[in-house]
């Protein structure tokens, strides 16, 4: 789920950034250093959609970086326990797939697949149903419903099931 | 505090859960002889009519080979049935063993001093722990439901994997660490093992997975085992949900219970042969389990004694359910058995409690002994008069209270359950007992000094011990 929330953050700048540009380093290193990021609380760091307020900085002894408190909004993606997700296939093997939903790897293990769709090895791995209608493989958008998830510090990692009415491949890309 | 609700969970239980648990190993050919299955319902009944019991001796009455009680003992301590405790112990500790066995059963356990050595030996000792069995029972049926309701939904089914290799265990959150470059299979952590994946499925696997067929199979399946399970678990879910709201029984440590049960013991021990008989008619319903009886009237006694200290006999009559064996005893004996040693004895008092019925009679024949004085016995008489005129209008008083009682009595009865109708008699009385006492201190103040007053009325008490019935009778008529 997507969050739009404000976050406060304290930027450490170099003395070479100060200057009338100060403002838009700042801003630009707040990016890079941010998005992308994951935390365990708030989930993925998606974009930086405003600045709310940069605080006094204040200049540190002996390297002369000066430390600014900032405060911005920013659009968070955190995934839950039940929730529903389109997510791309990334890994097919026997013991499942792993699939992708921006930065959120979701792994479905094989007896969480509908029991119709086996295994099929070869150098496309995939699951197809026996009169081989529905193809789950590398690059195919799957739906899927998360039934668990794992929070680090620094990292999510969830597991899925695509065993659930409605759920499955949305777009298969031998047939688009 | 009733223990046969409890008794027949832990009976259910086994039956349920322990029916076909045997103490050989896997390994072993099961030959028809040797196939000891159902033993360890045999242990739990029989510690049904135990409380805290030597496991050697338990062996010995079982016909069981120590070694092989130990092994169903040992499951029943994983399981959280029952609780153990071992130690060390010379002759000596032993004895206070057997002589809390002694109180609490009335199996003579005469034998058990010739045979101890003076080396010390490692005993154990196991007692069911009711409190614990109950959430054990509860938790177990729980998941049971929750396992195949889980399954049936393929809900919240985390998938496990293991390695052959090392054990270790992992579940589907670790499958993005798990995946090898090389080929499809998970690998573990440590020793690259391929993992596979669990099964603990209920549901074989063996039905063929594949075509919906199968799928619809299985479900059918697992429906199946859910309606069975409920079926067959009924009777056991009836008895937790009827267990409930009841007071537990403890027994609690192996010490605290020997302590409680050898000052019982040392109470009966004082006490002439005349209350044993009495005693196992105490067994509910004549029940043929003399441990049994015994546990009830422990846990009753102190209760019990009191009841009937208060009713001033009228309870006796009407209201037998509560024991005959009791009515022997006149109220007024065990009132002033009572009274003496909160007075005097508050230390003595404290070791009556468990068995106080029996103990009363202690205190009085020491007195008898010591105060054998003629000329009192005119006193006495007089005593005796005032003591029926202050009964009789106390009586009257009461009658509306006995009538209500009786009432609540009475019908607990006829449903068999005499353990309740015991314990509300018993809370009621325990608040007439204290008006009647007043009565009695007040009435006795102005003729004598204190202590010549207990001394008396013991020895009245003992003369009482005949008539004592025909009074109840006259006066419950006259009220």
């Amino acid at each position: 789920m997507f969050f739009h929330i404000v976050l406060e953050r304290n930027m450490q700048l170099h003395p070479r950034h100060f200057g009338r540009n100060l403002r838009e380093n700042l801003v630009s290193k707040l990016m890079k250093d941010v998005e992308g990021t994951c935390s365990g609380r708030h989930g993925f760091v998606v974009a930086i959609t405003g600045i709310e307020n940069v605080g006094k900085g204040l200049i540190r002894d002996g390297t002369g970086f000066v430390t600014f408190p900032v405060k911005y909004q920013c659009v968070v993606f955190r995934p839950f326990k039940g929730e529903i997700l389109e997510a791309a296939v990334t890994m097919v093997n026997k013991m499942g797939f792993f699939a992708e939903a921006g930065p959120v790897q979701i792994f479905v293990s094989n007896h969480l697949i509908p029991d119709d769709m086996e295994f099929q090895s070869g150098d496309m791995p995939n699951y197809t149903t026996s009169d081989g209608s529905v193809k789950i493989q590398k690059d195919s958008e799957v739906r899927l419903k998360i039934i668990g998830t794992r929070v680090d510090a620094t990292e999510i990692f969830c597991i899925g099931t695509i065993k659930d009415d409605f759920l499955g491949v949305i777009n298969d890309p031998t047939t688009a | 505090m009733s223990i046969e609700p409890f008794n027949r969970l832990v009976k259910l239980a086994a039956r349920a859960f322990y029916d076909d648990v045997t103490t050989k190993g896997d390994n072993q050919p099961k030959t028809g002889r040797g196939d000891n299955r159902g033993i360890a319902v045999v242990v739990l009944d029989a510690l049904t009519r135990r409380q805290w019991v030597r496991e050697e001796d338990l062996a010995k009455e079982l016909k069981l080979h120590s070694k092989q009680l130990r092994r169903i003992l040992r499951l029943f301590e994983e399981e959280k049935l029952v609780t153990r405790d071992h130690r060390r112990e010379t002759a000596k500790g032993a004895k206070i063993y057997s002589a809390a066995v002694a109180a609490t059963a009335d199996t003579q356990m005469g034998g058990k001093e010739g045979e101890e050595k003076i080396k010390l030996h490692t005993h154990s000792y196991c007692c069911l722990d009711y409190a614990q069995i109950y959430d054990v029972v509860r938790y177990r049926m729980h998941r049971m439901k929750k396992k195949i309701k889980d399954e049936l939904e393929d809900k919240n089914t985390v998938q496990e994997y293991v390695c052959p290799g090392c054990g270790k265990r992992y579940n589907a959150l670790d499958a993005l660490r798990l995946v090898s470059l090389e080929d499809e299979y998970f690998h573990c952590e440590r020793c690259n093992g391929e993992l596979v994946a669990e099964s603990d499925k209920l549901a074989a696997q063996d039905v063929g997975d594949g075509d919906d067929n199968a799928r619809r199979r299985r479900r059918e399946k697992l429906k199946d085992m859910l309606q069975k399970m409920e079926v067959q678990l009924k009777p056991l879910m009836e008895q937790l949900n009827r267990v409930k709201d009841m007071p537990i029984p403890e027994f609690g440590s192996l010490q605290a219970w020997e302590a409680r049960a050898s000052a019982a013991g040392r109470a009966v021990n004082g006490d002439s042969g005349s209350n044993d008989p009495s005693k196992n008619s105490q067994g509910y319903g004549g029940t043929p389990m003399p441990f049994l009886g015994e546990t009830k009237l422990f846990g009753l006694a102190w209760q019990v004694e009191v009841a009937f200290s208060g009713l001033d006999g009228k309870e006796d009559v009407k209201s037998e359910s509560a024991s005959t064996s009791l009515k022997v005893l006149p109220p007024w004996m065990i009132k002033q058995g009572m009274n003496l040693t909160k007075e005097q004895r508050g230390e003595v008092k404290q070791e009556s409690k468990p068995d106080g019925s029996s103990a009363q009679p202690e205190f009085s024949d020491d007195k008898k002994s010591t105060v054998e004085n003629d000329d009192k016995k005119k006193i006495q008489d007089e005593y005796l008069k005032a003591y029926y005129a202050a009964l009789y209008k106390k009586q009257q008083e009461l009658e509306e209270a006995a009538k209500k009682q009786q009432e609540l009595s009475d019908i607990p009865l006829a449903t068999g359950l005499s353990d309740s109708s015991n314990r509300q008699v018993g809370m009621k009385a325990k608040r007439d007992d204290n008006e009647g006492e007043d009565d009695i201190d007040w009435e006795e103040a102005p003729v004598t000094g204190n202590t010549i007053e207990s001394y008396k009325v013991n020895d009245l008490n003992v003369e009482a011990e005949e008539s004592g019935d025909d009074e109840d009778d006259v006066d419950w008529e006259e009220g």
